[in-house]
């Protein structure tokens, strides 16, 4: 018979707990250890593991907490101050040379900026790799890649091209991202996927101004954030790439929620297609082929993701709400691409209700798995659903001074209400952060 | 790491001086092979922390109307132009540097009556008015010289383009003369 949780005592190897406890009471009082320390037994009898990796265990374990949470604390201390430290070196370096730009001759300058970057990889290398200063080396690895966005942006500068440029941003993610699964750097994962985000949100902002095209670039910005979710999936499925989940997970959330809740206004709508009363919009077969590949890659993904999951898990339905969602999202996102209606009514209506289901589902899987992030960002876009509601509703029905102070009334309320429900759910189920 | 990684890790730096040298050498093909046009502008100065400082330049060509009362000395828009359009527009080279009535604002392709055209992407269409921005509407400039180019009295640039309509800059003339960093 053996015990399943923390707090049931294991009786079984009562006397090999007991021997060591006594070296010390305050273990002694923790019935976590005592079940710990019970299962090590089990597994050394057993023969799972030794002699030396059960003491090794038992010892680490026994180790008292605070020590080991200032040591947390601290080598978090150095992370922030390594990187600190070397973005203010990088933001020196290239400040000086921006200001200096046209004065310094065109070899030096690649020179400068191409000895730089290679400068700071090969230190990153040897601290984090070889000289065994893993996080000083990981906050200078965070920092060379930054280097390589911010040379881009100074090459595009050096030859007087317009760096308000999304395409720019594009070039950085592709040369970082690959760095992120070398170096296995969640911090790098986080910057590649963040400036993806930024890079396709900007350039789609840029492409809406055209108006033929609207809706579908929103089409294929919402078929973007199930993709990106979707490849967060896969990566949570299997062991060796589930390290960098999070980040594809949280992203691609925040750009679906974030386009979901702009297409939930019929002025969007009307400014999208410049005329609610347009006839039809034609599909171009640019934007039909793009739309068609990121759908097949979200596809492909629930697929791959679902596999591997099914091989190591049971089946069970809940399991298949998330593509069931992802599915609904795939489906909306080419009903606005075709825009079969004349009217923005029925479109307004799917994306409120798209709105209201994405909402109560991240609630519900933060809550069911623990995440954190997915209570965090549900409660924020209800609350500014809620707030922009109350403000469409009253603005032609109160005074506007009215309207503010009461809207502003509620907004303190429903905000102090929300915070406390939502503390109060982190505590009841004891929620993680998304990537643990 | 193990050296299969760090073999990869040398790859991906590698791949990273590509993506700059590509940038240069993209840029560098087009000062080399384009052809020359000298193109009016007004420029003003502002200033950013990380960008240093720069002038905007906005050029004649930056605002283009329907033609209705064009004399001549500007291009013109045929056909429907909308914002966002991807509009290419003729433009004299630095031979001859005067406008005629082949020089022409159209969206989607070059037209063939065209000798010579840029490419820009149309920021605004209003009342037969479109904006354009070519990508040529920065030029950075070594601290505290912004001021200059600011204030004089004529200030032209001269730009390299491509066969797809594409500028660089390749220098500013200010008062006659061609400005030095």
């Amino acid at each position: 018979m053996t015990s399943d949780t923390p707090n049931n005592d294991s009786t079984q190897n009562g006397d090999q707990i007991d021997e060591r406890s006594e070296e010390s009471p305050a273990v002694q009082a923790d019935p976590r250890q005592n079940w710990l320390k019970g299962r090590i037994n089990q597994w050394r009898e057993s023969g799972l593991i030794s002699d030396d990796q059960s003491e090794a265990i038992i010892n680490f374990e026994s180790m008292p907490e605070a020590p080991f949470r200032l040591g947390l604390r601290f080598s978090r201390l150095i992370i922030v101050l390594s990187t600190l430290g070397a973005v203010l070196i990088g933001a020196g370096i290239i400040s000086f040379v921006a200001a200096n730009w046209q004065g310094i001759p065109a070899i030096a300058k690649l020179a400068l900026l191409i000895g730089g970057q290679t400068a700071a990889y090969w230190v990153a290398y040897q601290l984090q790799f070889v000289r065994g200063f893993p996080k000083v080396g990981g906050a200078i690895m965070f920092a060379a890649a930054a280097w390589f966005g911010a040379n881009v942006f100074l090459v595009a500068q050096s030859y007087h091209l317009g760096t308000e440029n999304p395409d720019l941003l594009i070039l950085w993610f592709a040369g970082v991202l690959p760095l992120a699964y070398i170096t296995r750097s969640k911090a790098i994962t986080v910057m590649a996927v963040g400036i993806f985000l930024i890079g396709i949100s900007w350039k789609a902002a840029a492409q809406t101004e055209d108006a033929e095209s609207g809706l579908q670039v929103m089409a294929i910005l919402l078929l973007g954030g199930s993709s990106i979710y979707s490849i967060g999936l896969v990566h949570l499925s299997h062991a060796v790439t589930k390290f960098f989940a999070a980040p594809y997970l949280v992203g691609g959330t925040l750009l679906t929620i974030f386009v979901t809740f702009m297409l939930t206004f019929e002025d969007i709508f009307n400014d999208l297609t410049r005329s609610p009363a347009r006839e039809s919009l034609e599909l171009s077969g640019g934007y039909v082929g793009i739309a068609v590949v990121v759908s097949s890659i979200t596809v492909a993904s629930l697929i791959a993701g679902y596999r591997q999951a099914m091989r190591v898990e049971r089946f069970s339905v809940q399991k298949l709400s998330k593509p069931a969602v992802l599915v609904l999202i795939v489906v909306a996102a080419w009903l606005l691409a075709f825009h079969p209606f004349t009217s923005s009514a029925p479109y307004v209506v799917v994306f409120n209700l798209l709105l209201i289901l994405l909402i109560f589902g991240l609630i519900t899987l933060g809550i069911v798995n623990k995440r954190e992030a997915f209570v965090n960002v549900g409660i924020v876009f209800f609350v500014i659903d809620l707030s922009t509601r109350y403000i469409e509703l009253t603005v032609d029905m109160l005074d506007t001074s009215l309207a503010f102070i009461i809207g502003g009334l509620l907004l303190l309320g429903v905000g102090y209400g929300m915070e406390r429900a939502r503390r109060k759910l982190l505590q009841q189920f004891g929620m993680m952060e998304v990537t643990q | 790491m193990s050296s299969k990684l760090k073999r990869l890790f040398i790859t991906v730096i590698i791949i990273q001086i590509v993506f700059l040298l590509g940038l240069v050498g993209y840029r560098e093909t087009i000062l080399a092979l384009g052809r020359t046009a000298v193109l009016q502008t007004v420029p003003v100065d502002p200033r950013d922390l990380f960008k240093g400082e720069y002038v905007i330049l906005r050029y004649e060509i930056s605002t283009i109307g329907d033609g209705s009362n064009n004399t001549g000395t500007k291009p013109y828009i045929r056909g429907e132009i909308i914002e966002g359009n991807i509009v290419y527009v003729g433009i004299p080279d630095s031979d001859t540097n005067e406008f005629d009535r082949s020089q022409f604002a159209q969206a989607g392709n070059p037209s063939e009556e065209m000798d010579l055209f840029i490419k820009g992407r149309v920021t605004s269409s209003k009342d037969n008015i479109i904006t354009v921005e070519y990508g040529i509407e920065q030029y950075f400039v070594p601290e505290g010289r912004g001021l200059e180019i600011e204030q004089a009295d004529d200030v032209k640039v001269r730009v390299k383009i491509n066969r797809s309509g594409t500028a660089a800059i390749e220098e500013l003339i200010v008062d006659g003369e061609v400005w030095r960093p």
